[in-house]
């Protein structure tokens, strides 16, 4: 189990910090580094200000000032290494972040998700598992290492300032503390659009899959043209959203860029005036102007990261809301399971959905060990809802189901899920070979239980396929028909020598052949294990002992299968 | 480079925007280069004049820095506006032509990508490219225009000084960000591919996840996509190594600059030929020039990313169509009478899923189509449909349905298909997209005819209720219900409905079969079943061969 995230005490930005904090050596030296080289600007402005000195007012040779150039050049090598270096560092520090925060999520929601608490569409969450977490590098590459420096390096320079010419210090002193101040200022205000813009960003990801999926079917009711004009229509209202956020957000930049640039204005003007009475020596004159723009650079380049913070922490707020979900009540229990197949029984349990799903009521049900049995009922009567609870998707909100007399809960979930074999309306299957997709639910079975498996399901066409086990297969199954689907996922179902096997709706979308064919199968199945089928499919149905007929969420009756279909033949007469 | 070429002819009607922000991009550097060049001379005067006891007329060039630093100030937002606009803009357009290019490859062509996959490229790649105006296009542009601007200026001051300022601009602007640029190519291919696989495998994770958890498959998958991961931020790390060699290696051409223009113009001065005042002036106007330079270097190495990214979206976008329209189509005949003849299809080269399949469909015959899964009932549908090219005959009203305009024959087409897909949207609009123009009444009765009726009254939120992604937030058969109601809504006068009665129970299916038998009455109809309780409706059973 991967731990939860207490969300009581902390917030994004907070969990990000903390995140961040299990880097600190890396961080520390991108730091380090990048005050180093800093401080060699100062070095190489006094080394430039003074050869122009030397030039100007003291007519000096070209040979006099060789070695101050020389001395430059030098430092400029050692600051070029020192930026490198903090660079690395800075990039360490992410990689190593993004990778765990990645792993921790994933595994958070594979968790989370067969519980059905996320409650989300894939699209979004694949958007954060992906997008969102590369989105987090802003914040440790840029945006810490930037903080540091932003705070060690006007500093510094200001001092060096202070030392030739306390009014231009002054000036700088005092344009420099706005800068932060408004870029916070506005910032507060263009967090919340950011906030929105990333919900759209995501809706509009969901949109444009939703359409392209659906293609087919707008072609066929010649819609794709107007859909066409909707993607347009989307798009332009996703600009305007951009646009209303960013003309806030360049409003932080232009701040930014109208202290720093006037102060630099104003520091000339003020030190030539200084020069003109002849107080000032050009040497410091120039090294103060050389100084100005490299003295406002480092609060730039936070400004600029400020963005690229706000853009992580939109990521960070989507990856925290999904690290801090709710456990899953999932089961927790450690017994071993009882011998036998097992013999089931519901004893009034109840399980509701949100919204309007359906799910069911006091709901008390046998299912006999060894028997098979069928669920049958309308649409939405809770047959499903029945197969999630029986094999520990879902937890009942109250009442029990026992094991052979063991209750549910108590019992271990691995050894539980490892007797189950599942087979659901919409089988899963994802992009590999034929082989890999049957080997998911037992990596380890051999050549021979495969072939058995395969001709157990009536899943025979695999040889007839171009490659044989070895084809590859889209996601979602493509390549195969809905039937083909189907007894594939019979096979794997057979593949899993469990003791309890739920099928749901079987032999939907199979011909009348096949479906004896599965029904045979399904027979050869049910010696020493326990079936539970859902269908009201009259074919399936004589195979079973009894049916179990639901409606709105409640057992009306169970009764044997030829009971079941005089029945329904005799509504039907009437 | 033919990428590059190519978008930008797509995105051609935003022009005005994309010159519109190079052109405030280039002032922006241009008014920055003139303000520290002012600044420079002014300080060197003052400080001769200062010295020397003189008069200097400091009134203009003290306001001139002023009002330079405004205009440079309000230049850069509004370069940052406009830029933008420019891209977002350039996006749009982008994304309505792929989704306009990828409408005839459905399903034909799309299917053969993961599903996963080709929503994947389209969103991150058009996002991605982005790049390709406000971080390749615009800096290169912009930057040369300055930097020939800056280089003419100089020249204008001293050769020697011109020459040693071109060759660190040249390697800066230049060299690096070509060098970088092959660098980046291969783990920036890299990147964009392994970050597809990451999506691709988190997509199968999350909509697997129930079976993957019951198989125990769950930490397998887990396990992969860490490792996928951890080979994408690897690559991502070696993009950012090869982005600070590049930043550091311009620090070094600027400062090696700085130290070149102190020995060239302290030559000049030294012969007469550069007035003292303006050394200072030289130094510091160098060194506001890579400004321009910056953002260049860092435009070359966006360049292979973003070029993989839109090859990705031109080889999807530029797949051959699967069904291509006769140059002159034949006017749409009255009779709605089909005839197939000796039809034969393959979706692999040897293996025919179709082959000499005949079908005579009288105008107003309703025929009820049974075999085998797997027979080519849906391949049937889709040959119908145009969506495939086939061989043999298939005629509408005595006219080959290839001579037809393909959107024209499916306007007389109702299709309830073998998997119809939901949209993320209410039911309203679901069954609303069959039929734009449907009034409450034609809606009333598709949701009666499909059987809906009684279930729509009992949701809280009514026909307005989501279905969810993929129709989930309903269940199968109400799915398919609500897919019929869409093909109902139509009123076309052809109906194909592959299984309609599926996964509803009994009582529902004689209701809808009721329905169907009224519904469809004098309109041609294939129905695709194999529920006995759907063959009343039928004047005609036809049995499909293995």
């Amino acid at each position: 189990m991967t731990e939860r995230l207490n969300t009581a005490e902390t917030t994004p930005e907070q969990w990000l910090k903390k995140e961040c904090l299990a880097l600190r050596p890396l961080l520390l030296q991108a730091a380090g580094f990048g005050a180093v080289a800093g401080f060699l600007i100062v070095l190489q402005a006094r080394l430039l200000a003074s050869g122009c000195h030397q030039v100007i007012m003291e007519k000096a040779p070209v040979a006099r000032i060789v070695p101050l150039a020389a001395f430059a050049a030098l430092t400029v090598l050692v600051r070029t290494i020192f930026t490198l270096f903090a660079e690395r560092q800075a990039a360490a520090a992410s990689a190593s972040l993004k990778s765990r925060v990645r792993s921790r999520l994933y595994r958070r929601l594979q968790e989370l998700g067969p519980a059905g608490t996320v409650g989300e569409e894939a699209a979004p969450l694949v958007e954060t598992v992906t997008t969102a977490v590369d989105g987090l590098d802003g914040y440790i590459s840029r945006f810490l290492p930037q903080m540091v420096l932003a705070a060690a390096i006007p500093l510094c320079m200001m001092l060096f300032v202070l030392g030739v010419e306390w009014r231009a210090a002054l000036v700088l002193l005092f344009s420099a503390p706005f800068i932060p101040f408004f870029m916070i200022l506005i910032g507060k205000g263009s967090e919340a659009i950011h906030r929105r813009q990333w919900e759209q960003l995501s809706r509009m990801a969901g949109y444009l899959l939703d359409l392209i999926q659906g293609l087919p079917d707008l072609r066929m009711f010649q819609a794709a043209k107007r859909e066409a004009s909707e993607v347009a229509r989307v798009s332009a209202e996703y600009r305007h959203a951009t646009m209303a956020v960013l003309r806030i957000a360049f409003l932080s930049a232009l701040t930014l860029e109208f202290f720093s640039t006037m102060g630099t204005a104003i520091v000339a003007v003020v030190v030539g005036f200084r020069l003109l009475s002849g107080a000032l020596p050009l040497v410091d004159g120039l090294f103060v102007l050389f100084i100005a723009p490299e003295f406002y650079l480092p609060l730039r380049n936070l400004g600029l990261s400020h963005h690229a913070r706000m853009q992580s922490l939109t990521a960070a707020e989507r990856i925290f809301r999904l690290l801090s979900l709710p456990d899953v009540s999932g089961y927790q229990g450690t017994s071993a399971l009882p011998p036998g197949p097992p013999s089931i029984r519901f004893q009034s349990v109840t399980f509701r959905y949100g919204g309007n799903r359906g799910g069911i009521t006091e709901l008390d049900l046998d299912i006999p060990g060894g028997s098979i049995t069928a669920l049958a009922g309308e649409s939405g009567a809770g047959k499903t809802t029945v197969a999630r609870l029986l094999v520990g998707l879902s937890r009942p909100e109250s009442g029990r189901i026992t094991v052979n007399g063991a209750d549910l809960a108590d019992l271990s979930p691995r050894a539980w899920h490892a007797s189950i074999a599942w087979v659901p309306q919409k089988p899963f299957f994802f992009k590999g070979t034929v082989r890999e997709n049957l080997l998911l639910g037992c990596p380890s079975a051999s050549e021979e239980e495969i072939q058995t498996a395969l001709a157990d399901a009536s899943a025979d066409f695999v040889e007839r396929l171009p490659l044989g086990l070895e084809t590859p297969l889209g996601g979602g199954g493509a390549g195969l028909s809905g039937g083909e689907q189907r007894r594939l996922a019979l096979a794997r179902a057979f593949l899993r020598q469990a003791s309890l096997v739920v099928l749901d709706e079987p032999t939907a979308g199979l011909d009348a052949a096949n479906e004896e064919m599965v029904g045979n199968a399904l027979r050869r199945l049910a010696k020493g294990r326990t079936v539970l089928v859902i269908s009201h499919r009259e074919e399936t149905l004589r195979l079973v002992q009894r049916v179990a007929v639901m409606t709105g969420g409640r057992l009306q009756g169970v009764m044997t299968a030829a009971d079941f279909l005089d029945r329904v033949s005799l509504t039907e007469a009437v | 480079m033919r990428a590059i070429r190519r978008i930008l002819s797509l995105a051609r009607q935003q022009w005005l925007w994309m010159t519109g922000g190079i052109a405030l991009g280039f002032s922006a550097i241009a008014v920055n280069c003139i303000l520290m060049a002012v600044s420079g001379w002014f300080i060197a005067s003052m400080a001769i004049a200062g010295v020397a006891k003189s008069e200097f007329d400091y009134f203009f060039p003290a306001a001139a820095i002023r009002i330079l630093a405004i205009f440079r100030t309000a230049g850069r937002y509004a370069e940052r506006l406009v830029s933008h606009e420019a891209t977002l803009r350039m996006l749009a357009d982008l994304r309505v032509w792929l989704f306009k290019r990828l409408e005839p490859l459905a399903p034909a062509v799309l299917e053969k990508y993961a599903g996963g996959d080709v929503a994947g490229r389209l969103r991150s790649d058009v996002d991605s490219l982005e790049n390709v105006y406000l971080r390749v296009v615009a800096p290169i542009v912009t930057g040369l225009l300055a930097i020939g601007a800056a280089l003419l200026f100089v020249f204008y001051l001293d050769t020697v000084a011109a020459l040693s300022l071109a060759s660190v601009l040249f390697i800066s602007a230049m060299v690096l960000p070509a060098v970088t640029g092959r660098l980046s190519r291969q783990p920036g291919e890299e990147a964009a591919e392994l970050s597809g696989k990451l999506r691709n495998l988190a997509t199968d994770g999350f909509q697997g996840a129930e079976e993957l958890f019951l198989l125990g498959a769950a930490e397998r998958q887990a396990a992969e996509v860490e490792r996928v991961s951890e080979q994408l931020v690897a690559a991502q790390e070696r993009l950012a190594r090869i982005s600070a060699w590049s930043l550091s290696a311009n620090v070094l051409c600027a400062g090696g600059g700085g130290a070149a223009m102190l020995l060239a113009g302290g030559a000049a001065v030294r012969h007469g030929t550069l007035a003292p005042a303006a050394l200072a002036m030289l130094v510091i106007f160098a060194a506001a020039t890579f400004e321009a330079v910056g953002p260049m270097a860092g435009a070359l190495q966006h360049l292979p990313a973003a070029t993989a990214n839109f090859d990705r979206l031109l080889e999807l976008a530029d797949s051959a169509l699967p069904v291509a329209d006769p140059p002159s189509p034949k006017a749409l005949p009255a009779s709605k009478e089909i005839s197939i003849r000796d039809l034969r299809f393959a979706y692999q080269e040897g293996k025919k899923v179709l082959d000499g399949f005949h079908l005579e469909l009288a105008q107003g015959e309703r025929v009820a189509l049974v075999g085998p899964s797997g027979c080519g009932k849906s391949t049937l549908v889709d040959v119908l449909l145009r969506f495939r090219d086939y061989q043999g005959s298939v005629c509408l009203g005595g006219v080959e349905v290839r001579d037809l305009a393909a959107d024209e024959l499916r306007r007389e087409m109702a299709v309830l298909p073998q998997r119809p897909h939901l949209f993320n949207t209410t039911i309203r609009e679901n069954i609303l997209a069959g039929n734009r123009e449907a009034d409450a009444a034609q809606l009333e009765r598709a949701l009666e005819d499909a059987g809906l009726s009684n279930w729509v009254a009992g949701l809280p939120a009514g026909l307005d209720t989501p279905v969810g992604e993929g129709g989930g937030e309903v269940s199968g058969g109400e799915g398919r219900r609500i897919a019929l109601a869409r093909a109902l809504i139509k009123d076309a006068p052809i109906l194909i409905l592959d299984e309609p009665t599926e996964g509803m129970d009994a009582a529902t299916e004689r209701l809808v079969v009721a329905r169907l038998a009224e519904r469809t009455a004098g309109k041609t109809v294939l129905i695709v079943t194999h529920r006995p309780a759907c063959l009343p409706l039928a004047d005609r059973v036809v049995r499909m061969p293995a």
